[in-house]
């Protein structure tokens, strides 16, 4: 194999692997966006809480930082849920300015807090697995990447089947393409929008611990994710499941190769020339169809 | 969008142009009786009311959330720098330089981006201003991500009275647009596009009309800060911190007015800087506290808070209108 085919096929390896931790963090603002009509500014803010969750039960208790995923996201459900029922329904249906400023201050509030608790040392998280990697042919797999990309279609799927197949899914899906008539249906819509956030909340929670076992964590890293997380959602088309893993694997291919031919700096550059070009020629993303959450 | 008073009445006008004349006056003898300390400090307020004022023109009269505004501020900044050290130009022939570049940017950039509406131009210009960031530190021309040094002026009055002539301006620009031709047009655009679009008015020239003279004052505010503070770089100027302060600020003071904006940020930057000397990591946790609460208990703006109706007390009026808005935005 000719050495420019072996490195695009490790850089489209590359770019898959990591794309699942990207479509992770796309999840959960996919969500949000499509059924409570929020840009949630504050997502990034969020991944790292879960980072960090992840991080310290990894290093305090020496949890493993898998098994830590599960725990990050049950702590940042909660805090969705209280977050959503107490302060975002009081202005839900106020214009999208106001909902976009509050999660703003979210973001403010949170990173300056976790600034000052936590200071601004980076950290990483590094497991005695970390270093492993698998030969396949003249590709490098490492592990950790592999084992998050499994846990990051776990958490698609089990999101995909939560959306399509419960009742709670039913009724985020009900409320979302049509909220009067979902309350007239009995829906309580300010319980399934608090729950709706939650469940956006463990996702970002997960992504976090995930992307913490990628890259460096420290309390300004979320800007960066809100950002990731709003390419994910235009590329794949708001409001589905499928779309954004397909959103964030795209990504994850999209900065992987940008980087290999132009150089690490270029990635913003890539990624917004992407999403203006999608915006403009499919407003609905590559893939989505309507506005509103299909599951 | 937000909805906003439409221009007032030319009594209401007259008075607030006499408050604003006075106002200017005293602004023009002030340096002379204050230290250097609250100089500087008055010459910051001006800067965010220049960027408030700014945004008013395309996120207030327009209706476009324009979340990028600090694109311009770098673009501004940086032609400013560049054209002082490479070309030797004095700093009153770069700033019009910077701010002509800007508005282009703004014009060409808007043509496409004025185009999407809501949450997609939000992130579409925040987009902007991130690639713009990257594309100044991986330049060679800009000093990369170590930055740039500016020559250091004489004397740091001068920079007083830079910003207070921006202000001025971005003033006038307020209350010039909507009185307009192209207010007229920016003001249906602004409550129905389609509307205004069947009743023949093609709302692309004027949105970015609008939005050029946004990123023509958000580029001089950047100019006189670069030369101001003398060391720009990429993460300082393309900072998306002006462009919320800004919003926050045009939000707070009544969007869509001529004043309102200047108010904002007078008293908010007046705020900050008296916590920011009680704790630095307070402030800008105050600070994010403070646009929660702005946006909860007074989404129109400080003005209509405490509009008192007849026969009511201005407290009574306070407590019905942030109730009215727990009430309406709830589910």
């Amino acid at each position: 194999m000719s050495p420019p085919v072996q490195i695009a096929l490790q850089n489209a390896v590359n770019g898959l692997l990591i794309g699942g931790t990207y479509a992770t963090v796309g999840l959960g603002m996919s969500l949000v966006w499509g059924v409570l009509n929020v840009i949630n500014i504050a997502h990034g803010a969020f991944v790292m809480l879960g980072a960090y969750t992840t991080y310290w039960l990894f290093t305090l208790y020496g949890i493993d930082p898998f098994a830590a995923l599960p725990l990050a996201g049950a702590a940042l459900f909660v805090l969705g849920y209280g977050l959503q029922r107490v302060v975002i329904n009081q202005v839900i249906r106020a214009s999208f300015l106001i909902t976009f400023l509050l999660t703003f201050g979210f973001e403010l509030l949170i990173t300056n807090i976790a600034l000052s608790v936590w200071t601004a040392d980076v950290r990483a998280i590094t497991t005695v697995y970390s270093g492993r990697s698998l030969h396949l042919g003249p590709v490098i797999v490492p592990a950790i990447r592999l084992m998050t990309l499994a846990a990051a279609l776990l958490v698609t799927v089990l999101l995909h089947l939560l959306m399509s197949r419960t009742r709670l899914g039913s009724a985020i899906r009900a409320t979302a393409s049509d909220q009067e008539a979902a309350r007239l249906m009995g829906i309580p819509i300010g319980h399934v929008y608090a729950v709706t956030f939650a469940i956006a909340l463990a996702t970002a929670g997960i992504a976090g611990g995930l992307a913490g076992m990628s890259f460096p964590i420290y309390p300004a890293m979320g800007a960066n994710y809100t950002f990731i997380g709003f390419v994910v959602c235009v590329l794949g088309g708001l409001g589905s499941v499928a779309g954004a893993l397909v959103g964030g694997l795209i990504f994850g291919l999209l900065t992987t190769y940008a980087a290999g031919w132009l150089g690490p700096n270029y990635d913003y550059i890539v990624a917004f020339s992407a999403l203006i070009l999608v915006l403009l020629v499919r407003p609905a993303g590559l893939f989505g169809r309507a506005a509103r959450f299909r599951g | 969008m937000i909805r906003q008073e439409a221009p007032r009445q030319r009594g209401g006008d007259a008075r607030g142009f006499a408050i604003a004349a006075a106002a200017l006056a005293v602004a023009l003898v002030l340096p002379a009786a204050l230290n250097t300390y609250y100089v500087r400090i008055l010459t910051g307020i001006f800067l965010f009311g220049i960027l408030a004022s700014a945004w008013n023109l395309i996120g207030g009269y327009t209706g476009y959330p324009d979340f990028g505004g600090a694109a311009f501020l770098g673009i501004g900044a940086y032609t400013t720098g560049i054209l002082m050290v490479r070309a030797h130009l004095p700093f009153p022939a770069a700033l019009p330089a910077g701010c002509v570049l800007a508005a282009a940017a703004a014009a060409a950039m808007g043509a496409l981006l004025l185009r999407l509406r809501g949450h997609y131009f939000a992130i579409a210009t925040l987009g902007f201003m991130l690639v713009l960031r990257q594309l100044t530190a991986n330049l060679e021309i800009t000093g990369g991500g170590s930055g740039m040094n500016l020559p250091p002026a004489s004397d740091f009055k001068i920079f007083y009275y830079w910003m207070l002539a921006g202000l001025v301006l971005a003033v006038l620009a307020g209350f010039a647009l909507p009185r307009t031709r192209a207010g007229y047009a920016i003001a249906a655009i602004r409550e129905n596009q389609d509307a205004a679009q069947v009743l023949g008015i093609e709302p692309l020239p004027y949105k970015i009309l609008a939005y050029a003279a946004n990123a023509f004052l958000f580029a001089a505010a950047g100019g006189i800060y670069a030369y101001w503070l003398t060391f720009i770089e990429p993460l300082s100027v393309f900072n998306l911190d002006f462009t919320v302060q800004a919003v926050v600020m045009a939000l707070f003071g009544g969007p869509g007015t001529v004043f309102g904006p200047v108010v904002g940020a007078v008293v908010l930057k007046t705020l900050d800087v008296t916590l920011t000397n009680v704790s630095l990591f307070l402030h800008n946790v105050f600070f994010g506290a403070l646009v929660c609460a702005l946006v909860i208990f007074a989404p129109r703006g400080l003005a209509e808070l405490f509009q008192a109706s007849p026969g009511r007390s201005r407290w009574a009026a306070l407590r019905a209108s942030v109730r009215r808005a727990l009430q309406e935005n709830r589910v």
